[in-house]
């Protein structure tokens, strides 16, 4: 049966000659890997020093540069456009030719994007050490990088879509999808939370930065990290997925709702009553696209879980798939009017921010790093022991963060509500839980550190790496 | 100085029309192509055998 339906999928609209999976150069995915795990490891250096500052608060005295305030944008950015962006579109490189059947549209293209993205980058670490700051929440990049990111957004777009153009088989699986739509999406967010925003003024300026740094996670990162754990999962434990009818059905449930759900942020806000209903309301209404997603991954996932015990790469992906039913539950109920007075600004916020953006596609990103790198370099693994290591450094950090800063926000969200607690009174009981978000942080840190020299012996061949295609030969 | 704030909320509304027609068209376009059709599932085994065997790592 599979036979059959393997040769009926196979269908060429464009003529193209299928290639062999060996003949992919991946060298555009390699310069955004290799680039986007060094940023994991720099910028996670500035969030443990951050972490740090909220327990310490005189750490690194008053220079201006390794301030809070410069600090925490540069965190912000680089872990999701350094990072998990970066590492994201390296990983889109990899999967687009292989379920097109045909090689990357333009290998060079690919190289110049990588090339742009990190000059981008390295702007982005100058300009907001040196205070360079649009002063929006997730939009803080000066504007020459912004119209930077649009033009390498642009040249990546259109080599996913011209190599999307030449595939080999007719029906596209549910990554190629969400993949085009985060293209799609991302321009539409990007260039209204980067231009349209900045002209813009009061009230309306601050609902389209919500609707951006919303949409940034939910319509940014929430496709792509998806595409990626549509084509992971199901590779990584070598599973058909359970239905790629509901599959479509998710995707097309997301594209509908999300956009309409960033006004939540401004719940008890001077925004109209009716536009913070229909944030609420569609908030709510993500537990569709959600449930068909996670549903969908734990069948496919069903007599095969005893993979989890060896399996590094499907043990983060099914971690991440938990992380983001458990973010996707969180978010639509502290969209309610009654949960959101109490837990809104607290520390609460970058506990869920932090599950979602980390816990979910990071892992992710991370899974598809263990899964490719090896693959594109034709090398083993440097080591599986290293790679279980990192995951439960990343799994416990990660667990410590999350918790402690949700029992924290509910704890100080009690306090603002009582008139009669000084506002610096709220701030002191919260030492103990930074403290823990500090600890935490160092052992996310210690993760992160196993992760990039586990890839970096790998892509180096250092003692150990196996060259088995090389020796066959 | 000016405000552009009705402008910039037009131009936001007219990028999400454009995307909201795209998404429709594309939706219709796939019921035709088949997706939610018999043949539906054909992808996802086919996309099982799209790549290389990985070495086992130590």
């Amino acid at each position: 049966m599979q036979e059959k339906q393997l040769t009926t999928g196979a269908v060429s609209p464009s003529g193209a000659a299928a290639v062999s999976p060996s003949a992919h150069a991946d060298t555009t995915a390699k310069w955004f890997l290799i680039s986007a795990i060094g940023y994991f490891f720099i910028v996670g250096i500035i969030a443990i020093t951050i972490a740090a500052k909220f327990v310490w608060p005189e750490l690194l005295g008053t220079v201006a540069p390794l301030s809070y305030g410069r600090l925490r944008p540069l965190h912000v950015n680089g872990m999701l456009f350094g990072w998990l962006l970066a590492a994201d579109m390296g990983l889109t490189f990899y999967l687009v030719p292989r379920l097109c059947g045909v090689r990357i549209w333009s290998e060079k293209l690919g190289i110049a994007t990588a090339a742009l993205w990190n000059v981008i980058i390295l702007g982005a670490v100058v300009s907001l050490l040196a205070g360079w700051n649009q002063g929006l929440e997730y939009a803080e990049l000066p504007l020459a990088l912004d119209i930077a990111v649009v033009a390498a957004w642009i040249m990546f777009g259109f080599n996913i879509f011209a190599t999307i153009g030449t595939r080999r088989y007719a029906q596209m699986y549910v990554s190629l999808w969400y993949i085009m739509g985060t293209i799609l999406w991302t321009a539409f967010v990007y260039l209204t939370g980067n231009f349209a925003v900045l002209a813009a003024t009061g009230v309306n300026q601050a609902n389209l930065n919500w609707m951006y740094v919303h949409n940034a996670v939910g319509l940014i990162f929430t496709p792509v990290g998806l595409a990626l754990a549509y084509y992971f999962i199901p590779k990584s434990g070598n599973i058909p997925l359970f239905s790629h009818k509901l599959s479509m059905i998710g995707f097309w449930s997301l594209a509908f709702v999300y956009v309409w759900t960033g006004a939540h942020h401004m719940l008890h806000g001077p925004i109209s009553q009716w536009l913070q209903t229909i944030a609420i309301v569609f908030s709510v209404m993500l537990l569709i696209p959600v449930w068909t997603v996670v549903y969908n991954f734990f069948a496919t996932m069903k007599g095969q879980w005893q993979q989890l015990r060896e399996n590094v790469p499907l043990k983060f992906l099914m971690s991440g798939v938990v992380f983001y039913l458990l973010t996707c539950f969180q978010g639509p109920m502290h969209s309610l009017r009654s949960v959101n007075a109490i837990v809104s600004k607290t520390d609460w916020i970058p506990g869920h921010a932090h599950m979602a953006v980390l816990g979910a596609f990071s892992f992710f990103a991370v899974a598809g790093c263990y899964y490719a790198i090896p693959r594109m370099f034709n090398r083993t693994l440097y080591s599986d022991a290293l790679a279980n290591w990192s995951y439960w450094l990343l799994m416990i950090g990660g667990l410590g963060f999350f918790v402690t800063l949700w029992l924290g926000g509910v704890w100080q969200g009690w306090q603002w509500n009582n008139p009669a607690i000084p506002f610096i009174d709220t701030v002191v009981a919260l030492k103990p839980v930074w403290l823990v978000r500090f600890v935490s942080g160092i052992l996310m840190f210690a993760g992160i550190v196993a992760f990039l020299y586990n890839v970096l012996a790998t892509v180096t061949g250092a003692a150990g790496v196996e060259k088995p295609r090389a020796a066959a030969a | 100085m000016n405000d552009y704030t009705y402008p910039s909320i037009f131009f936001s509304y007219f990028l999400f029309f454009l995307f909201l027609a795209g998404g429709l068209f594309f939706f219709f376009r796939s019921l035709r192509h088949g997706y939610f059709g018999p043949a539906a599932e054909d992808v996802k085994y086919r996309m099982l055998e799209d790549d290389e065997e990985a070495p086992r790592a130590r």
